[in-house]
C-alpha cells in the first residue's frame, strides 16, 4: 500500500507538469487548428535559456526568469510571424509539416549546443520532502506542481473572463465568423503562440530541475501530444485531467513492473496509453463537442 | 437642405439675381459632396473564383447615405458574391476582385483584410445565421464589439441591442448553439450591431422564418434605418417583403446588374411581378415563351 501511494504521489506531482506541457500544445490547436510537435523544443530551449543566464552568466534568479520569458515570447513571435503565417490558407497539414522542420531544426540545434553533455540545474526549488508514513514527497515537485496548477487558473480564468480570451474562444470556433466580427484572426495566433511558448518554457524550467538538462529533455513535447490528445485537443479542463491521468499510469506501472521488467516501463506506458486512446477514444476524453440541432 | 438655404439667404443680401443662382449651385455641389463621402459605390466589379470561375461580371451599385437598397436576384446570381466583395471575405475562399472598385466614405476598400472592413463600418451578416455555438448570447454580442477599441460603450450597446431584440434579453446566458432559427437571426443582427456599423450588408435574414417573424425582422430594419441611421444593403428572396422596406433596389442575374430603380417603381414592373413576385395576370397562362421573351428583353438591358 506503501508503495502504491508513494508511485501515486510522485506519478501526480509529475502529472501536473505533463498537463502544463500538454495545454501549451491544446490552446495553439484551439485557435489556429495546428497541431504543433515544436513544442518539446520550445521547452527545452527554455530550460536551456533559464541555465545560461542563471549558472553560465550569474544573473539572479528574478533576471533570469525574466529574461526566459521574453526570450522565449520572441521565440513564439517569430515562430508564428516567419513560418506559421505565410503558411494561412494553405492545408492544415503543411503547417504540421513546418511544425516538424520547427522540430528537427531546434532538435538539432539544443544537441549541438549540448554535445551530449547533461548540465546540471541550480537549485532554486526547496530542497529535502516530507515523510509521510513512508511516502515520501519532494518539496521541489509540490511546488512545481503548484506553480503549474496556478497557472492553468489563470489560463482557464483568462479565457473566461478576459476580451482576449473572448475572442481566441471565438476565433476557436471559426475563423471566417470571428473575421466578419472584427477580430483580427492573425493576431490571435501571434498572441496564442506568445502565450504557449511562455508557458512552455515554463513548464521546462520545472521538468529540468527534476530531470537536469540533458539530451532526452524535448522529448517531454511528445507527451505533451499525448496529453493534448488523450484530453481531447481542444479541452484545457482535458488536458489537465489527461496530464495528470498520464502521470499516475507512467510512475505505478514502471514502479510496479520496473523491478521486473528490467526498467524502460515509463516511456512505454505513455505511447502504449497513446495507441489506446486513438484507438476507442479517437476524439479524446472532452474533444470540442460540436453543438447540433437535429 | 442647410446648405442651400444659407447659401441663398446669403445671396438675397447682396441683392444680385445672378448671384443667388451661382451660390446656390455652388452650395449644391458642396452638398452633394458632403452627401457622397458616406455612401458605398462598388464600379464595375469583376470577381473570379480559385482564378477561373469569373462570378461577378462588371457590378455596379450604390448605397446612399441613410437608405435601405435591396439586391434581388435568382439562385446563383452572384448576390452573396457581391455583398462578400464589400466585407473582403472572398479572400478567406479564393475569390478575388479582378477589376473596378470598391469606394466607402471616399476611401477604396477593396484588397483590405475582413476586420478592417469592420473598422470602417461595415458589417456582414452571413446567410445561414452562423454564430459562435459554445459562446453564450452575450459573449456572442460582445465579441462583434471587438473591433473597437474603447470598452466604454459595450454596457451601453447592449442595452440599446437588448432594446431592439428584447427576445434575447431573457437568454443572455444561453448557450448560442441551441437558439432557436429566429432567435439566431436575430442574435447575428444583434452581434453585427454590437460594431456600430454604417453600414449593414444582410444575407437572407428571412430564410427558413416564419411570415410573421420575417415582418418583425423587416420592421426592426426599417426601425434600425431610421433611429439609428445605420444603412442597409439587403439580398433577400422574399422580394416582395425586400421591395416593401427599401428605398431603391438592384436585381441581378448571372453576375450582371439587369435593372434598377426605385423599389416603388419596381414592385410594379411587370417582369418583376412576373418572375420575383410570382404574379402573373390573372387567367393567362404562363408559358415558356414569356420568359424566352423576358430573357432576350435582359440581354438587351444587361
Amino acid at each position: 500500500m506503501t508503495d502504491f501511494l508513494q508511485f501515486s504521489v510522485i506519478g501526480l506531482l509529475t502529472g501536473g507538469l505533463y498537463s502544463l506541457i500538454g495545454v501549451t500544445i491544446v490552446i495553439v490547436f484551439k485557435a489556429s487548428k495546428v497541431v504543433s510537435i515544436a513544442h518539446g523544443q520550445l521547452l527545452a530551449f527554455g530550460a536551456l535559456f533559464f541555465w545560461i543566464f542563471m549558472v553560465g552568466l550569474g544573473y539572479p534568479l528574478w533576471l533570469s526568469f525574466l529574461l526566459t520569458l521574453i526570450l522565449a515570447s520572441l521565440m513564439g513571435f517569430f515562430i508564428e510571424r516567419f513560418t506559421m503565417r505565410p503558411l494561412i490558407g494553405q492545408p492544415l497539414f503543411s503547417s504540421f509539416l513546418m511544425t516538424f522542420a520547427l522540430f528537427i531544426f531546434l532538435d538539432g540545434a539544443f544537441q549541438l549546443y549540448l554535445a551530449g553533455q547533461t548540465r546540471a540545474y541550480p537549485h532554486f526549488l526547496p530542497q529535502g520532502q516530507w515523510d509521510f508514513g513512508g511516502v515520501i514527497v519532494p518539496k521541489g515537485q509540490v511546488v512545481n506542481f503548484l506553480i503549474s496548477f496556478f497557472l492553468f487558473l489563470i489560463l482557464a480564468l483568462s479565457f473566461k473572463h478576459t476580451r482576449v480570451g473572448l475572442k481566441m474562444r471565438a476565433t476557436a470556433e471559426d475563423h471566417r465568423l470571428a473575421q466578419s466580427a472584427g477580430v483580427s484572426v492573425r493576431n490571435i495566433f501571434t498572441y496564442v503562440w506568445i502565450i504557449s511558448a511562455i508557458l512552455a518554457s515554463i513548464s521546462g524550467i520545472a521538468m529540468a530541475t527534476v530531470t537536469d538538462i540533458h539530451y532526452p529533455l524535448p522529448y517531454f513535447g511528445i507527451k505533451g501530444l499525448i496529453v493534448a490528445l488523450f484530453g481531447g485537443m481542444e479541452s484545457i479542463g482535458g488536458a489537465l485531467l489527461a496530464g495528470l491521468i498520464l502521470g499516475l499510469l507512467e510512475n505505478i506501472s514502471a514502479g510496479y513492473l520496473d523491478p521486473i521488467l528490467g526498467g524502460g516501463i515509463k516511456d512505454v506506458a505513455a505511447y502504449v496509453m497513446l495507441l489506446l486512446i486513438l484507438l476507442i477514444k479517437p476524439y479524446g476524453l472532452f474533444g470540442l463537442a460540436r453543438i447540433e440541432r437535429l | 437642405m442647410i446648405p442651400l438655404f444659407l447659401g441663398a439667404s446669403i445671396a438675397h443680401k447682396e441683392g444680385s439675381e445672378d448671384d443667388l443662382i451661382s451660390t446656390n449651385l455652388v452650395a449644391l455641389s458642396l452638398f452633394q459632396i458632403v452627401g457622397e463621402g458616406r455612401m458605398l459605390s462598388l464600379s464595375n466589379i469583376e470577381v473570379v473564383y480559385s482564378d477561373v470561375i469569373l462570378v461577378l461580371k462588371g457590378v455596379t451599385l450604390e448605397v446612399p447615405d441613410g437608405k435601405i437598397v435591396a439586391l434581388l436576384g435568382a439562385n446563383g446570381a452572384g448576390k452573396t458574391t457581391t455583398l462578400k466583395a464589400i466585407s473582403c471575405l472572398l479572400k478567406t475562399e479564393l475569390g478575388k476582385i479582378t477589376e473596378g472598385s470598391i469606394v466607402f466614405d471616399g476611401q477604396r476598400i477593396d484588397q483590405k483584410n475582413p476586420e478592417e472592413i469592420v473598422k470602417y463600418g461595415i458589417v456582414q451578416v452571413m446567410e445561414g445565421r452562423p454564430s459562435f455555438e459554445n459562446l453564450t448570447v452575450e459573449e456572442n454580442l460582445i465579441v462583434g464589439a471587438s473591433s473597437r477599441k474603447n470598452t466604454t460603450g459595450i454596457k451601453r450597446d447592449l442595452e440599446m441591442v437588448y432594446n431592439y431584440f428584447p427576445v434575447l434579453r431573457g437568454m443572455r446566458q444561453r448557450v448560442s448553439g441551441y437558439l432557436s432559427g429566429g432567435e439566431r437571426q436575430m442574435l447575428v443582427m444583434s452581434r453585427g450591431l454590437m460594431a456600430r456599423p454604417k453600414l449593414m450588408l444582410l444575407d437572407e435574414p428571412s430564410l427558413g422564418l416564419s411570415p410573421i417573424l420575417v415582418e418583425d425582422i423587416f420592421k426592426i430594419i426599417k426601425r434600425l434605418n431610421k433611429k439609428e441611421g445605420t444603412f442597409f444593403l439587403l439580398v433577400e428572396q422574399n422580394a416582395m417583403m425586400a421591395l416593401s422596406i427599401s428605398d431603391h433596389a438592384y436585381v441581378i442575374e448571372n453576375g450582371r446588374i439587369v435593372m434598377d430603380g426605385p423599389a416603388a417603381e419596381l414592385i410594379e414592373n411587370e417582369d418583376i411581378k412576373e418572375f420575383y413576385l410570382g404574379l402573373s395576370k390573372i387567367g393567362k397562362r404562363k408559358s415558356y415563351r414569356d420568359v424566352k421573351h423576358y430573357k432576350r428583353r435582359k440581354r438587351w438591358v444587361g
